[in-house]
């Protein structure tokens, strides 16, 4: 911890106009090394630290990052990229393709957690120290925002430290320790407790706000986050619990600022099971689409939005969010009528419903318990017998695996903010060799889809690559493939005055903040 | 006497093998490490290869004896969560765990001994009744709610205390310490009285029960009628004669603090190793977890046994009997 | 002591240290009824208004059907549109009123109170009832055989104060996925809390009858017995367990409210009764989420009936054990 002596000097130190944010969020991340840990906590906050090639603007678009430009070679041979030049690591190291090199065969090597990204890259070449050329397997329409998270590591830095590959299992020195190019050095790392964020004045963009030290600590009650944000111990806390909105917004000196997660919650259902886990009935009643669209019209959306989720949620279509590469517009939203639900069981042979299980979690998405319980009631409303079972997320992975399930609650958001992601991973059918389906618990199903996928991955040309993938989206609607529920919101609260910009990735991009001094 | 401590020496290494034993192989009922340590865009090919690397494909005798192989040199493994060697985290954490529950400890005693003395005292007084009763609502309501409402009051309503964390710690090198600022002391303030609170109404109605036996005593009477004044009586002559139970429940209550203050730690975001033992339980970081039990079950272990020493020293008659407590 | 986090951990007062053989004559265990037990009561206002809420709450929850107003437990009942309605004040969307409002999922607070107080109890008294009778006869048993029975007991009981019962419940939990049938699942999650709970608890009662025991096996009566030839069991169950019942009647009455608030605490980590049959604790957990946006209802009549049932259990395990104290008479 950072002894008063230090805080003291630090504080004398900072340049006038400076500025200090202290800011909270549940989780703390698992590893400072970007290839060792592939979850929103980890790259929210080294996206402030290191960058990549490419990054996203405020609204998510693509644009150059430490590449300023970026062009298909050939016809779908790969992509080449002009680097950035005058570019320096935080450690003085001066940025080049060799970094960039370095960083792909990093990324790419087999313990890190990163390695999907390069699947289709057959191989990488420096032309000169600032064009770097990447070709693909296949033409790969989406490489430059599949690469959006992947950071640069400068060579020597890590090799002189033993951090040439990551380590998941042992840690090392880029566990603890970074050296980015970003407009942010960690200056101080206690994993669980506090990380130490101060402005590098060596960046080379000047898109910056007035930012000058961060000081981040996890908080896993929220109700004591919003405590500690209402005494005004914290500048920012995310997530605000819906709940605690419009308290904040009414409490003086702190804010609420609102926006919507890439993040869809969905229902998923049992498509390959023979029989269903609960209720000792011979036979899969979820095989029949018309029970499936009988679930999607027992649950009342609009109400679980109204209540639950206090209004700051929007209705999915699918598993997309609108503004998303690959989003189909022609898709309407799923409609709450009880009396149709009935009449659909009905025609499907099941007058009085049957039992099945419902499997969610309790400590993963925003208030899931809480919708699955509304959830749980609404479908007892149209005579299905849900059994409904809530666990921790430490449980609820290996439960889905084991396929100790019928339907159950999932979230997604995807990687590549494009529609292909959450086709590739939960409606592909389960492959371990092309490495589809990988999410697909339920084990859907559907021949054109598997062979639109393909197509869709590689298909350069913008229209026809969005009418495929409205072509699947249709499929999984007609076919009710799961039940997109709605898009879950984004709930920060701030001191008052404090300026954020909250992208749909739900990152904490510190240099589009400003803090009142 | 040599005899005993030895076999009960002999008996609690036994036990600490056994809780080993135990936890690993029921670490796999708590969920699968892997699922919270890769990304979602993992492949089999990755989760076959980490779970290799951390050994979790073999059986739980053979990471058991691993782990034990490793723990008799100090080597508790690398967290799964934070990547670094568990021994380093714990000694991190441990300062924090320690220095509340020194805090709540004291103020159990010295509010639960002076409490229990009144109370003894004014036996059948309006106000010891009113103490009696209302110190139960201290454990009719469950210490989560006990926290948040202390934070919701203290710290939002009134805005006198911290809602969170340790404040301002000051690193000694092998010690942090909250004890050497304002903040840091602040912030110990409602954590301490949320975890003590049990302990305090405990060691409070442990006292008053003690007191009003001993003041029945005859030498106590035969004091009185002596015409020594009630405060010698009751504090020198009385209060003395109840410390020793007083000392054996508060020493066995210090080992359930520190083990148990995983609920304030949580409520209060306190660094301590409670806290991260339930990130390891929601993590699933098994090394962290396996620590975390063994060094419980050797200070439970320790104290059980220190107290159970003291008995027989104590007790002459379980001396002669020979028989082993 | 059992091992419980925090406020759950042990008896409020330390039992192990009463002595049994001190307080009750061996004598028929009935005794314990006597007279002055019954006069303490009716002189100690305190026990009667603890024995009247005490006795109102477990009545209330036994008829629960027949007092609440609708089944919160009845998924198919419930409008989500009620949720959140204030006590006495008609809801915005459906015009409905419910005199201590609704919960999110729009359940009536009043009728999900009576039907929480149920599983609470329920949980509560499965509990402890295992505990007892867990704890009484490994503490029987340690007492009474002695040798490497008693070690093995005992050192098992503090293999057992080791595993705090957030870990037990969550192992437990494990355990049971993998042997119980899947129909019965669903109903697992309260018998989870029954073991898990039972589990932390049962180490106060063994030690207690282990201590008592140790001193009663020597008393002429027992000696008595066994030149008679009773066999072992007999002894044990007959003569030694009546004398010992007192202490751990005390232990019993007091781990009753600590387990209630233990299945609060479980709840609180996310292993307690499921959200569709809530329990107090969980009700409590629950309402704790709107305590900062103004439904304070949510949180406060439930927090309210546990801390009175708690409150009521504990004033009676107070005025038990003076009660059945002779030496503080």
């Amino acid at each position: 911890m950072k002894t008063i002596l230090t805080a003291a000097l630090l504080a004398v130190a900072l340049p006038a106009g400076a500025a200090e944010l202290r800011f909270a969020t549940t989780s703390d991340p698992t590893t400072l090394d970007p290839n060792a840990g592939n979850s929103a906590p980890v790259f929210s906050l080294l996206i402030n630290v290191y960058e990549g090639l490419v990054r996203r603007d405020r609204d998510m678009k693509l644009e150059p990052s430490l590449a300023t430009a970026w062009e298909p070679i050939g016809a779908g041979e790969g992509w080449r990229f002009t680097l950035r030049e005058g570019v320096t690591f935080h450690g003085g190291q001066d940025f080049t393709a060799e970094d960039v090199i370095f960083s792909y065969e990093r990324g790419s090597a087999p313990e890190s957690d990163t390695s999907s990204w390069f699947a289709g890259v057959e191989r990488v070449e420096a032309v000169d120290d600032y064009t770097v050329e990447f070709y693909t397997t296949e033409p790969n329409p989406i490489f430059p925002d599949s690469i959006a998270n992947w950071m640069m590591l400068d060579k020597g830095w890590a090799e002189e430290n033993d951090a040439a590959l990551p380590s998941i299992e042992q840690g090392n020195f880029a566990t603890l320790n970074t050296n980015g190019t970003g407009p942010y050095m960690v200056t101080e790392r206690q994993p669980g407790l506090k990380t130490t964020l101060v402005a590098f004045d060596g960046w080379w963009d000047d898109d910056i706000g007035n930012v000058t030290e961060a000081v981040y600590q996890p908080v896993q009650n929220s109700a004591t986050a919003v405590a500690a944000l209402l005494s005004g111990e914290l500048d920012l806390i995310e997530p605000v619990p819906i709940q605690d909105a419009a308290r904040i917004e009414q409490s003086d000196g702190v804010d609420v600022i609102r926006g919507i997660e890439a993040r869809v919650i969905m229902l998923g259902f049992p498509h390959d099971a023979e029989n269903l886990i609960a209720g000792g009935e011979e036979g899969n009643p979820f095989k029949d689409v018309r029970v499936r669209q009988a679930v999607a019209h027992a649950i009342n959306i609009p109400a679980i939005l109204q209540t639950v989720m206090r209004g700051s949620a929007e209705q999915a279509t699918q598993l997309i969010g609108p503004g998303l590469r690959g989003y189909s517009e022609n898709i309407a939203p799923g409609t709450y009528d009880p009396d149709l639900a009935r009449q659909l069981l009905a025609e499907a042979g099941y007058p009085d419903g049957f039992a099945f299980s419902l499997k969610c979690t309790n400590d993963r998405y925003l208030n899931d318990e809480a919708v699955c319980t509304a959830i749980n009631a609404m479908l007892a409303q149209v005579g299905l017998k849900p059994l409904y079972e809530s666990m921790p997320v430490a449980n609820y992975w290996t439960t889905l695996r084991a396929e100790d399930h019928d339907m159950y609650l999932l979230g997604w958001s995807p990687g590549t903010f494009d529609a292909e992601h959450p086709l590739r991973f939960l409606v592909a059918t389960p492959n371990e060799e092309t490495k589809m389906g990988s999410w697909n618990f339920g084990g859907f199903s559907n021949a054109r889809i598997d062979e639109l996928m393909p197509m869709i991955q590689s298909e350069i040309d913008e229209p026809k690559r969005q009418a495929m993938l409205d072509e699947a989206n249709r499929i999984m609607a007609d076919e009710q493939a799961y039940v997109p529920l709605y898009i879950q919101p984004l709930v920060w609260g701030v001191k008052e005055g404090v300026e954020v910009v909250q992208r749909p990735d739900n990152f904490l991009v510190l240099r589009w903040m400003n803090v009142p001094e | 006497m040599l005899a005993y401590i030895i076999r009960r020496v002999f008996q609690s290494v036994i036990v600490l093998l056994a809780v080993g034993l135990v936890a690993f192989s029921m670490f796999r009922f708590v969920g699968d490490p892997i699922e919270n340590l890769l990304g979602q865009e993992r492949t089999v090919q990755d989760v076959e290869r980490l779970r290799e690397a951390l050994g979790l494909n073999d059986p739980f005798a053979v990471q058991y004896a691993r782990f034990l192989g490793r723990a008799v040199t100090g080597d508790f493994g690398i967290s799964y969560r934070q990547s670094r060697p568990v021994s380093q985290i714990i000694a991190e954490r441990a300062p924090a765990t320690l220095e509340l529950a020194f805090v709540s400890g004291v103020l159990a005693l010295t509010v639960g001994i002076g409490l229990g003395v009144f109370t003894a005292i004014r036996r059948d007084g309006w106000a010891a009744n009113i103490i009696m009763s209302v110190s139960l609502i201290g454990v009719s309501l469950p210490t989560f709610l006990i926290g948040i409402l202390l934070i919701y009051l203290f710290g939002v309503q009134l805005r006198w205390l911290p809602t969170f964390g340790r404040g301002d710690v000051v690193d000694l090198g092998w010690w942090t310490t909250g004890f050497l600022t304002s903040s840091g002391l602040k912030s110990l303030i409602l954590p301490s009285i949320t975890l003590g609170l049990f302990q305090m109404t405990l060691i409070m109605r442990l006292v008053r029960s003690e007191m009003l036996e001993v003041l029945r005593q005859d030498y106590i009477r035969f004091a009185r009628a002596r015409g020594l004044s009630a405060k010698s009586v009751n504090f020198r002559h009385a209060l003395k004669n109840t410390m020793v139970p007083v000392i054996t429940v508060t020493g066995l209550q210090l080992g359930a603090i520190i083990a148990f203050a995983i609920i304030t730690e949580t409520v209060f975001q306190w660094p301590g190793v409670g806290l991260l033992f339930i990130n390891a339980v929601q993590f699933v970081d098994i090394p962290v977890m396996a620590a975390y039990l063994m060094l419980i079950s050797v200070m439970f272990v320790m104290i059980n046994l220190l107290v159970d020493i003291l008995y027989v020293w104590v007790d002459p008659r379980l001396r002669i009997d020979g028989r082993h407590t | 002591m059992s091992n419980l986090p925090d406020a759950t951990r042990q008896g409020v007062e330390p039992l192990d240290r009463m002595e049994p053989a001190e307080v009750v004559q061996p004598s028929r265990w009935r005794s314990i009824w006597d007279a002055d037990v019954t006069w303490s009561f009716r002189h100690s206002p305190v026990a009667v208004v603890a024995a009247v809420v005490t006795l109102a709450m477990i009545l209330s929850a036994i008829f629960a059907p027949w007092i609440a107003t609708t089944n919160p437990f009845d998924p198919a009942s419930l409008n989500l549109m009620n949720g959140f309605s204030r006590p006495g004040v008609p809801n915005a969307f459906t015009g409905e009123s419910f005199w201590l409002g609704t919960d999110d999922q729009g359940r009536d607070v009043w009728s999900t109170i009576l039907y929480g107080l149920r599983i609470s109890l329920f949980v509560g008294f499965m509990a402890v009832l295992f505990a007892l009778v867990l704890g009484v006869l490994l503490g029987l048993l340690a007492g009474y055989v002695g040798g490497w029975v008693e070690t093995i007991i005992m050192r098992v009981a503090d293999v057992q104060l080791t595993f705090p019962s957030i870990l037990v419940a969550l192992l437990i939990f494990g355990v049971a996925r993998g042997v119980i049938p899947i129909e019965y699942r669903d109903q697992m999650a309260i018998w989870v809390l029954i073991v898990a709970i039972g589990l932390s608890d049962w180490v106060q009662f063994a030690r207690v009858v282990r201590g008592a025991t140790l001193v009663e096996k020597n008393k002429e009566y027992v000696q008595a017995a066994r030149l008679i030839g009773r066999k072992p069991g007999a002894i044990m169950l007959k003569h030694i367990l009546p004398n010992v019942l007192s202490p751990v009647l005390v232990i019993a009455t007091i781990s009753l409210a600590l387990a209630i608030i233990a299945e609060a605490t479980l709840s609180f980590l996310g292993v307690g009764a499921p959200p569709t049959q809530p329990s107090l604790g969980t009700l409590i957990r629950i309402g704790q989420d709107f305590l900062f946006s103004g439904e304070w209802w949510i949180l406060f009549f439930p927090a309210l009936t546990l801390l009175a049932l708690a409150l009521s259990v504990n004033l009676l395990g107070d005025w038990l054990r003076d009660a059945l104290n002779p030496r503080l008479r």
